[in-house]
């Protein structure tokens, strides 16, 4: 990191010299600003991360994570298999659904049981609706970020109908508590198809005005193109997922890699971008709502006409001695949990790792160097959630 | 697989395109719910458990009904919110009923409920579903503690609004 601060330096006074400017080459400490950003800042969300600036250039970067640390995992120890489900959607309320489907998968390894055929495309379906509803969440916030207020207001309005279907489908408008060990809690009610494909059809037609009205507008083109150049190389050292690592160019994602459930069955591509700058990773989540209605119609219409939709399970399951490791794709990545289980009825090691948390480990990376005002950019494009990151 | 590349347009013809594509809305429905006046139509009368089958019935997850007749004061709903919210607390009630021989029944603090309906999975008597109430505010903490009278009775909601897609946008109606 140093390597690239100094080097970021010298282009920068380079560029300041040919400008005519007077420049002091070694940057002293008494010429540096130490700002500070959040853990309360309106967009920010709850965390903070240190800045020191030379001027307009970010010559320092701090991230300092755990303003939001609950103890998930601690938490998962003192309680059975069931009763984890509502504390661990928690910490992203807003894609609660994919936070408990990778849990739900490890321990059905763990209790050895497969998951009807029904309840597995259910999940899938509110899996893909739910990822709908935390990537326009994040559209709207990234938005407003750059003072785009129609962007604030459009998604935060057609988020609405995937909230109004989910809340059709699982009873709750947010944290859903649907994905259970053995299957999905309750089958899907009457006419829910056929709302579902009304508001995906509607919902495309939106997409393409979200393209005119942000994605094509030049004031967001010039705030984003050529900002925070992640390459290829260093999204792979620096170990991000999701969007973050499509945008760089590397079409990975989970439910393509390692299928699971029904995913297999499923024909979609992986979006990717090879731009590898803040538009490339804000426009990748916006090609995943598109493919992610092209999912949600197939799963509807490859779901089997009626069966089962969970195993009847005791009301205190206890799991085999050993471990599971179980991933899925959630709107920011890959999320995985990894759990130890000791033979009782409750876990012995719960490990959640989580994309957002991944995600940031790219942010000194990119801001240093940069200007000031290219900070929210780069900032919410990482698709980042604090309070997940934290845990 | 091919990544995907975007046409970069003039910026004059960007702007022109946000510009149509915003002034467009002018002549479109209010998307936005008018809550106190408006309410939602919900699916179903709440969220129910079938444990024969073991599986739930869809519907809203909202305030529990308690069935005096049916509960039998087996505690199984409170020893399940133990490890999720401690909402539950078992309370006497003055009630002699045949199948309930301790005269106990679940007091529920909506102070403290996460609305996970897990309590009603847990019970195998059919007494405790959830019903659509969801306007549960109080100016007191006292009165968010329900008593077993209390979520006996039957909620009335009035909820009609739907959203509804034409070729003038989606609107609540």
């Amino acid at each position: 990191m140093t390597n690239k601060y100094s080097e970021s330096l010298d282009s920068k006074f380079k560029e300041t010299t040919n400008l005519g400017l007077e420049v002091v080459k070694e940057a002293s400490e008494d010429r540096l600003m130490k700002l500070s950003v959040g853990p309360q800042h309106p967009g920010s969300g709850h965390f903070r991360f240190t800045i020191k600036v030379d001027g307009d250039y970010i010559v320092y970067c701090d991230p300092d994570p755990g303003y939001v640390h609950r103890g998930e995992e601690k938490m998962c120890e003192y309680r059975n298999y069931i009763q984890n489900i509502p504390h661990l959607e928690r910490p992203v309320i807003h894609d609660s659904t994919n936070i408990t489907y990778s849990y739900s998968l490890a321990v059905e390894e763990l209790l050895g049981i497969e998951v009807p055929r029904r309840g597995q495309f259910i999940r899938a379906i509110a899996s893909e609706l739910n990822r709908q509803v935390y990537t326009l969440y994040w559209l709207a916030i990234y938005g407003i970020f750059l003072g785009h207020s129609t962007m604030f207001m459009w998604p935060t309005g057609d988020r609405e109908l995937f909230i109004d279907l989910l809340a059709a489908l699982t009873g709750a408008r947010v944290t859903h508590a649907f994905n259970i060990p053995g299957g999905v809690r309750n089958d899907i009610p009457e006419g829910f198809k056929e709302k579902c494909l009304e508001y995906i059809k509607y919902f495309e037609k939106r997409l393409k005005e979200y393209e005119d009205i942000f994605y094509n507008n030049p004031l967001f083109r010039q705030r984003t193109e050529n900002v925070g150049i992640l390459p290829k190389q260093d999204a792979i050292d620096l170990g991000v997922t999701g969007s973050v690592l499509r945008a760089s160019g590397i079409p990975h994602d989970v439910r393509k890699v390692e299928p699971y459930d029904v995913y297999n069955e499923i024909d979609f591509k992986v979006q990717y971008m090879k731009t590898c700058d803040s538009f490339a990773r804000a426009y990748v989540p916006f090609l995943d709502m598109r493919e992610s209605c092209n999912i949600t119609r197939q799963l509807l219409e490859k779901m089997p006409e009626s069966g089962e939709v969970r195993v009847k399970l005791q009301s205190n399951p206890k799991g085999r001695i050993g471990e599971a490791y179980k991933r899925v794709e959630s709107g920011r990545g890959a999320l995985s949990y990894y759990i130890v289980s000791d033979g009782s009825s409750k876990p012995y090691r719960v490990k959640i790792s989580v994309g957002s948390f991944r995600n940031i480990l790219a942010l000194p990376h990119l801001l240093v160097g940069s200007r000031l005002g290219d900070m929210p950019s780069i900032y919410w494009a990482l698709n980042y959630w604090p309070v997940e990151a934290d845990r | 697989m091919s990544s995907s590349i975007i046409k970069k347009t003039s910026t004059a013809t960007g702007f022109i395109k946000a510009i149509e594509s915003g002034s467009k809305h002018l002549l479109m429905k209010r998307f936005t719910l008018r809550f106190p006046e408006q309410k939602l139509k919900f699916v179903g009368d709440g969220y129910q458990f079938d444990p024969k089958r073991g599986v739930g019935i869809a519907g809203s997850r909202g305030r529990h009904i308690l069935f005096h007749e049916k509960c039998t004061g087996c505690q199984l709903c409170a020893i399940t919110c133990e490890g999720i919210a401690e909402a539950i607390e078992m309370v006497k009630v003055n009630e002699k009923w045949k199948q309930n021989k301790k005269s106990i029944m679940p007091q529920i603090d909506y102070g403290k409920c996460v609305f996970c309906g897990l309590c009603v999975d847990a019970c195998p008597f059919y007494a405790l579903y959830m019903t659509n109430d969801f306007e549960l505010s109080s100016f007191t903490k006292e009165h968010l503690i329900y008593t077993p009278a209390q979520l006996a009775v039957k909620p009335k909601y009035d909820g009609t609004v739907e959203v509804k897609i034409d070729e003038r946008g989606a609107s609540h109606r």
